[in-house]
């Protein structure tokens, strides 16, 4: 009797096990379907801002043009040189025939308008080719890479594309003529930002998310490391200490933008630190990182068995040296694991840089951590509010190589971890 | 170092009326107790009865713990250990603990041992570091097993050499006391022997206060014995004395395993 009703429960209990775990792989292929989702989109969309189209332009280095008074001065060259109308001049002769005003600012419009600067960089880089006539690649306009992509639809009627027929027909002969290719777009990482696509870059935000994930880290690691320190290893546990507890850990609940509104009431407008600076960017973010590092530590801390440090007390060691030669070394993966993944939740953050100007237009790569900056996530803000289309797909790269900065932390801290993990 | 002027009859701890208190809760009841040089003296009794909380006033081991509290006076060789004037960092280095875990740092064999040595600054040079870690090892009867393998990890080590290397750590800092909570209760009975056979060599060089669950190993061990129940040292005494002709009921009832 008793053995039918246990086997009858056995039946249902592992049916009811078997359940749970279906449910359980469905939420997993769930969460992988959406993550693989989003990759995967991005990806695609990002594919076409790493290729850019050239054009390959002839171009003939006049030397009565571009130093007329002779003086082989390299410097005066490159900074006094006609490059802008060389470019142009240049296309004319590619394009004969081409006289009425409204068509050559069609043809001017196949390249980019930083097409003098190409030749200007080329001649710095080969100053012999000077008196020769050269073929240089440059860039062209956003609308004729788009195009060549395809992404404009050169079949639509002319008024609703933004290439004309006339361009049409150039860019045709052009590609007859083996002018046209796909380069990689090196742009992306050696340009800052500018207002055209074919030459907006992420220099100038790759470097001040460097710098101030710098700043962050130099603030942050430090005191979260001491405080927590502290609080585990040396603070009598009473109710002060609790309360401290309590507000740290609330502090990590704080929205990332009353972060940022503290930095510029205390930093920019009490301190009068400068404004859109990677200083006080930093100081924000490692105020928001800090908590993440304290709980991280300390769990860290905790997680030592007492066994050690009663060893280490029971020779004689002081608490000074339990905590530097025996505990600190031995939470250190988790210390590190704690601060990485804080950095890299801070690298990701937009809205306190909102707060402090460094979601702003910002051309220059900044140098020091007083320059003017901006950073990833904002520069990705401000690509995704341009109008042009191929904005679209910078946006969707700049996404990418954030996410690529980001995962390439937290697997450092995986290794991290794995490296120093010990067991005892 | 070691004081050999002493007269015979001096001992070398002195407890008086020893009270601990964890919060609330009163974990000793006034302790009297006298621990003689070169002794092994055991504390047996029932669990919870306050003698691991004992030797760890020995050597302030209770100071680590939150909300403990030891009243009372202990002179070791006739200096108050609870005294302003003595530091803590001292009176480690002169009793030496062995814990009943086997706890070796996760560090190599060697620097375990050379650990307290380099702490304390006892050694002056690479040489005397060396000389002092192999006489440990060779006092703690380890060197035989691990000479040709110093670099290797103390935690690669079985259970009772892990211990033994913990025994090596303590004396390699020239303790006088040895303080040993129930070192064996986490060893098989083979390491157990061995260790065993250790104590009663370093009986000559050290005083060693050992807490055991096991009355056989007391009786095996030690010269002197003291029971303890409830947090009340019930008898002390000479070892054979308390095992064959206990005084109290308490004690008679605890080695004839009617209560414990």
């Amino acid at each position: 009797m008793t053995n039918k009703k246990i086997s009858a429960l056995t039946k249902k209990r592992y049916s009811s096990e078997k359940r749970f775990k279906a449910y359980c792989i469905a939420a997993l292929a769930l969460a992988m379907a959406i993550l693989f989702t989003l990759l995967s989109s991005i990806t695609l969309n990002s594919l076409p801002a790493f290729t850019q189209t050239h054009i390959t332009t002839d171009v003939y280095l006049d030397k009565n043009l571009l130093d007329p008074n002779n003086t082989n001065d390299l410097e005066a060259i490159l900074r006094e040189g006609p490059w802008r109308s060389l470019a142009k001049s240049s296309l004319r002769e590619m394009v004969p025939g081409v006289n009425d005003r409204k068509e050559k600012r069609e043809l001017y419009g196949l390249v980019s308008v930083i097409a003098g600067d190409s030749i200007k960089y080329y001649v710095k880089e080969n100053p012999n080719d000077i008196g020769k006539k050269v073929q240089i690649n440059i860039p062209s306009s956003d609308d004729i890479d788009l195009l060549t992509k395809g992404l404009i639809d050169r079949n639509l009627p002319e008024e609703n594309r933004t290439v004309s027929n006339l361009q049409l027909k150039w860019l045709d002969q052009f590609i007859y003529e083996k002018r046209v290719s796909k380069r990689f777009a090196w742009k992306l990482f050696n340009h800052g930002d500018s207002r055209e696509a074919e030459v907006a870059g992420l220099k100038g935000a790759i470097a001040g998310t460097l710098l101030t994930m710098f700043v962050t880290l130099i603030i942050s690691f430090p005191i979260g490391v001491m405080t927590a320190v502290y609080l585990e290893e040396i603070a009598p546990k009473n109710r002060m200490t609790d309360f401290i507890e309590v507000n740290i850990n609330n502090l990590a609940a704080v929205p990332s933008i009353v972060f940022g509104l503290l930095g510029l009431a205390v930093f920019i407008g009490y301190f009068g630190m400068p404004r859109s600076a990677p200083l006080v960017g930093g100081i924000v973010l490692a105020l928001m990182t800090l908590p993440v590092i304290i709980i991280a530590t300390r769990a860290s801390l905790a997680s030592i068995p007492p066994s050690i440090r009663e060893a280490a007390y029971g020779v004689g060691a002081s608490q000074l040296q339990v905590i530097n030669h025996h505990v600190l070394p031995l939470a250190i993966p988790g210390i590190l694991t704690g601060t990485i993944i804080g950095i890299a939740r801070a690298a990701g953050e937009t809205a306190p840089l909102l707060m402090i100007g460094m979601m702003a237009f910002i051309v220059d790569t900044p140098h020091k951590i007083t320059d003017k900056a901006t950073v990833m996530p904002a520069q990705i803000y401000m690509w995704a509010n341009n109008p042009e289309r191929s904005f679209e797909s910078l946006t969707s790269a700049a996404i990418l190589i954030l996410l690529i900065i980001l995962i390439t932390m937290n697997a450092l801290a995986i290794y991290l971890r794995k490296k120093y993990e010990r067991k005892w | 170092m070691r004081e050999n002027g002493k007269m015979k009859n001096d001992y070398k701890v002195k407890t008086e009326n020893i009270t601990v208190d964890y919060g609330e809760k009163r974990a000793l009841h006034g302790i009297n107790l006298n621990i003689s040089s070169n002794e092994v003296t055991s504390l047996i009794g029932p669990s919870g009865c306050g003698k691991s909380t004992f030797i760890r006033c020995i050597n302030r081991m209770n100071d680590l713990i939150d909300g403990c509290k030891v009243n009372g006076k202990i002179l070791i060789d006739n200096e108050d250990i609870n005294n302003q004037n003595m530091d803590v960092v001292e009176l480690r280095a002169k009793v030496g603990m062995v814990f009943q875990k086997p706890n070796p740092f996760p560090k190599s064999i060697f620097d375990n041992v050379a650990y307290g040595p380099r702490i304390h600054g006892t050694v002056k040079n690479k040489e005397e570091l060396e000389n002092m870690v192999r006489k440990s090892l060779k006092r703690a009867g380890l060197w035989n097993e691990v000479h040709d393998r110093l670099d290797a990890s103390g935690l690669s080590l079985s259970g009772g050499q892990q211990q033994r290397l913990c025994i090596a750590r303590a004396i390699a800092v020239n303790p006088d006391i040895l303080l040993m909570d129930e070192p064996c209760s986490a060893l098989d009975p083979i390491a157990t022997a061995v260790i065993e056979e250790l104590i009663n060599e370093l009986k000559e060089r050290y005083t060693i206060m050992i807490v055991t669950h096991s009355m056989q190993q007391a009786a095996r061990l030690s010269q002197k014995t003291a029971y303890f129940h409830l947090g009340e040292m019930i008898e002390f005494g000479d070892t054979s004395s308390i095992f064959t002709n206990p005084k109290h009921e308490m004690t008679e009832a605890y080695i004839s395993g009617k209560i414990g």
